[in-house]
């Protein structure tokens, strides 16, 4: 054998020897695995969307057919996180399950004082755990089309009613609300996002108020910003912060540091026309960047999860949309360029087609490092008949008032988008993400709507709740077998708002760098629990862990992995 | 008799898609057009053809050359209201429909989803109208292979399908034209969006006979299943750019 043959040969050796590497990793990866246990939980109870009366209420039914939402958290400071489920329909209840700490709940809303909401010229469509008044229990927010509610948390499990004297007294259409400190003061502001435009659908004068447009709608709700004063009221400064000339029918909204400055930027989902990106000037103020950031798009915007889910340091955007065989749009994750700008990588990543979308959440199910996406799907599934070739009419007949519901035939048991699995992608950290919903057990085909996710049993592997429209709610424990080391931090502000939503933590561990912040509910429909997760993989030490406080304060803690550690700003880690 | 019959239906079909009947001044505002059109001067370049086309509204070859630098400089609403206003003016014109027609197709992928079917729809109302002023091979080729853009759900393959039937009848009448290949294509395409898959490979087989190498058909004929879907469906993407050139009509051999 000459040099030549052998060099050879030993070549072939060394790249035989790392593809078979590079194989190993690949199927060691631990599969991600959930039982839905709803039923076995306690939680499975059924949505009920509003209905309407008259010729047009079958139409209204279907143009309102959200509202079913989820709010994770601990609402009893007990260490397990609580759930909040939400019905729309008049006067059904709405749903405290209380965590009894065995993966099983106990619906307590009525004794709770929540249940309700849902009153004749009201519909429930959304819920927000924060704690406005900074006194260490999650109070809760309503959304409805009407009036919000604001319950005030009395720390005995049961909560009072404040609506009245917190100045949260206008009415708006809101489908999403998040919860963050604005200006950094140390107290939590709302940000409502509204669908329709502030006129109330079961007392309607005129029958006018679709969308006037199905790409580039003018004539929604937009969005509503009020302002904690910190004395337990708020007060709308919507127009004063450059929010007022929003015209879109907002379907969701999600807030984080986009531009990496310490200030809480947001993006707004829209449906029928253009998504929204606004940076935070740091003077109570916002900037809309939408036009260098990401375009102006025509799409029906219904999600905005915000994270980092290439761990390049700068936080990126899930907006799904609808893509189905009569419509493709695609989804759009928006890739932060760190430059001001936004790539839309949803093609590349293999994350383009959800089916019709709605909520969709970030998080690391396997806890190898890299964060997965959950999205849920599906408008209406009923008969066997499709709706879409009626619309066909109301669309192309020139002239026709498509704002006028009398001008949209009924939809009757017809099905619209139906049927749809739901993805689950597991982030392959490479920059693309592979469909796994049918062998983790997460392929259900009803008509999602809301996400939250959470650790529900502590055990460091974060399980999923699902709200569907006018269908019973879903449950997934996560029971992956192989999950990678873990993390999980409560933080607490002292200066900053206690709740601590915009709060940056960054983890550095051999395999590379992470950030997370807690965020203030973002994604539609579904707020997530406010403890931070780190999947860690093999890791089994952390070399960096820094906290930036919304307050401006970093500071550099220890914790074990494996562990739920609670950290106080400023006092690093204490005893929960 | 019949064999004559068709033949002249051919020539008259030919005579009709050839652009012609250019007078001198309508000649030279396309001249000064095409100079306008080297220094990337579209303003000047749309105002002659616009002036060239009111005087030779037929003219096909001024129709496409208009479409093709409107859309180059992204005045698609401006091409859309004149041949609008010339539709009006000339409303018996075969020609004047279908270049309106593909005006709004020339809109499309920089439409929103609903405004796409919106100018899909529009953009189907003047081929008919084309189609029935002229049932010649473009205007039955452009009709067929628009209603295949539509998803299944609103069935309008099956339209598609008889319309390109048709066009296949017409040019097989008649001398070999290197875009009749497109019939073969979109036919075959016809059939598998009508689950006709067996007619679907018999009328691309046909068509890779007539145009051998043609890749769009040997594409077509060596890939099945997932492969074979993704290649149709992604070439009726209507966010991608249909290509409404018509100069093949009169430079093809």
């Amino acid at each position: 054998m000459d040099s030549f043959v052998k060099l050879k040969a030993c070549l072939g050796i060394v790249l035989l020897c790392i593809f078979n590497h590079a194989g190993s990793a690949q199927s060691t990866r631990p599969a991600m695995r959930f039982e839905e246990v709803g039923a076995k939980a306690g939680v499975r109870v059924q949505h009920h969307t509003r209905s309407f009366p008259g010729r047009t209420g079958d139409v209204l039914r279907m143009f309102t057919s959200g509202g079913a939402a989820v709010a994770v958290g601990d609402y009893d400071n007990d260490g397990f996180d609580d759930i909040f489920v939400t019905d729309s329909e008049a006067g059904k209840p709405n749903h405290l399950f209380h965590n009894n700490g065995d993966f099983t709940f106990t619906d307590v809303a009525v004794k709770a004082g929540v249940a309700g909401g849902n009153d004749p010229l009201s519909i429930v469509s959304d819920a927000l755990w924060f704690d406005y008044d900074n006194d260490g229990k999650p109070d809760l927010l309503i959304a409805r089309f009407g009036t919000p509610i604001l319950y005030h948390n009395e720390g005995n499990g049961k909560f009072k009613d404040v609506t009245a004297s917190s100045g949260l007294n206008k009415f708006g259409n809101t489908i999403a609300v998040i919860a963050f400190d604005y200006d950094n003061d140390g107290y939590l502001d709302l940000l409502f996002g509204n669908y329709f435009k502030p006129v109330n659908l079961l007392d309607l004068k005129d029958p006018r108020v679709l969308p006037n447009d199905l790409d580039n709608a003018t004539n929604g709700g937009g969005v509503t910003l009020w302002h904690n004063t910190g004395k337990g009221t708020f007060q709308e400064v919507t127009e004063k912060a450059g929010l007022g000339k929003i015209t879109g029918w907002t379907l969701d909204i999600g807030h984080g540091d986009l531009n990496n400055d310490g200030l809480q930027d947001f993006y707004i989902a829209c449906d029928y026309g253009t998504d929204h990106v606004f940076l935070n000037n740091g003077d109570g103020t916002f900037r809309e960047v939408t036009e260098k950031a990401t375009g102006w798009d025509t799409k029906k915007g219904m999600n905005a999860d915000i994270a980092d889910y290439d761990n390049d340091g700068w936080l990126d955007i899930y907006v799904t949309n609808i893509t189905d065989e009569y419509m493709k749009e695609c989804n759009m994750l928006w890739h932060n360029n760190g430059d001001g700008t936004f790539t839309d990588v949803s093609r590349e990543t293999g994350t383009c087609d959800t089916g019709w979308g709605w909520a969709a959440k970030f998080a690391d199910l396997d806890n190898d490092g890299w964060l997965d996406l959950f999205v849920v799907n599906g408008l209406r599934s009923a008969g066997p008949e499709s709706y879409v070739p009626l619309i066909l009419p109301v669309i192309t007949t020139p002239g026709l008032d498509i704002t006028d519901p009398n001008n949209w035939p009924p939809i009757g048991n017809r099905s619209w988008s139906g049927y749809q699995k739901k993805r689950l992608f597991h982030n392959l950290g490479n920059g693309a993400f592979k469909e796994i919903s049918a062998e983790a057990g997460v392929d259900n085909q009803l008509d999602g709507r809301g996400i939250g996710v959470a650790d529900f049993d502590n055990d460091g592997r974060l399980d999923l709740v699902q709200t569907n429209a006018n269908q019973p709610l879903l449950l997934y424990h996560n029971v992956t077998a192989h999950a990678g080391n873990w993390i999980e931090l409560k933080l607490t502000g002292v200066k900053s708002n206690r709740d601590a939503i915009g709060a940056r933590v960054t983890l550095q561990t051999s395999s590379g760098t992470q950030i997370r912040e807690v965020d203030g509910g973002n994604g539609y429909a579904g707020q997530s629990m406010r403890r931070i997760h780190f999947g860690l993989g093999s890791a089994t030490k952390i070399d960096r862990l820094e906290i930036r406080w919304p307050s401006g304060h970093v500071e550099s803690v220890t914790v074990p992995i494996n562990r739920i550690s609670t950290v106080e700003e400023g006092r690093g880690i204490v005893s929960r | 008799m019949m064999k004559n019959f068709l033949s002249c239906i051919c020539a008259m079909v030919l005579s009709i898609s050839l652009p012609g009947g250019s007078t001198a001044a309508s000649d030279a505002d396309y001249q000064q057009a095409m100079r306008a059109l080297t220094t990337n001067d579209y303003s000047s370049a749309l105002r002659y053809l616009e002036s060239a086309m009111t005087q030779d509204p037929d003219n096909l070859k001024y129709a496409s050359e208009y479409r093709q630098a409107a859309i180059r400089s992204k005045d698609f609403d401006r091409s859309v209201a004149f041949f609008e206003k010339l539709a009006a003016s000339r409303p018996q014109s075969a020609n004047i429909h279908l270049n309106f027609g593909f005006a709004y197709v020339d809109k499309i992928p920089t439409a929103g989803s609903i405004t796409q079917v919106i100018l899909a729809n529009k953009a189907l109302n003047e081929f008919s109208r084309a189609v029935e002023l002229d049932p010649n091979w473009i205007n039955y080729y452009t009709r067929g292979a628009s209603y295949l853009f539509w998803p299944k759900i609103f069935n309008r393959a099956p339209l598609g399908v008889a319309d390109l039937e048709k066009a296949l009848k017409i040019q097989s009448t008649g001398p070999r034209r290197s875009y009749y290949v497109k019939v073969y294509v979109s036919l075959g395409d016809g059939y598998w969006k009508t689950d006709q898959l067996d007619k679907a490979l018999e009328i691309w087989r046909l068509g890779l006979k007539q145009f051998p190498g043609n890749q769009q058909l040997k594409f077509r004929l060596e890939h099945k299943g997932a492969e074979l879907q993704d290649t149709i469906e992604s070439s009726f993407d209507p966010n991608k750019r249909v290509d409404t050139d018509l100069r093949e009509l009169w430079i093809a051999s």
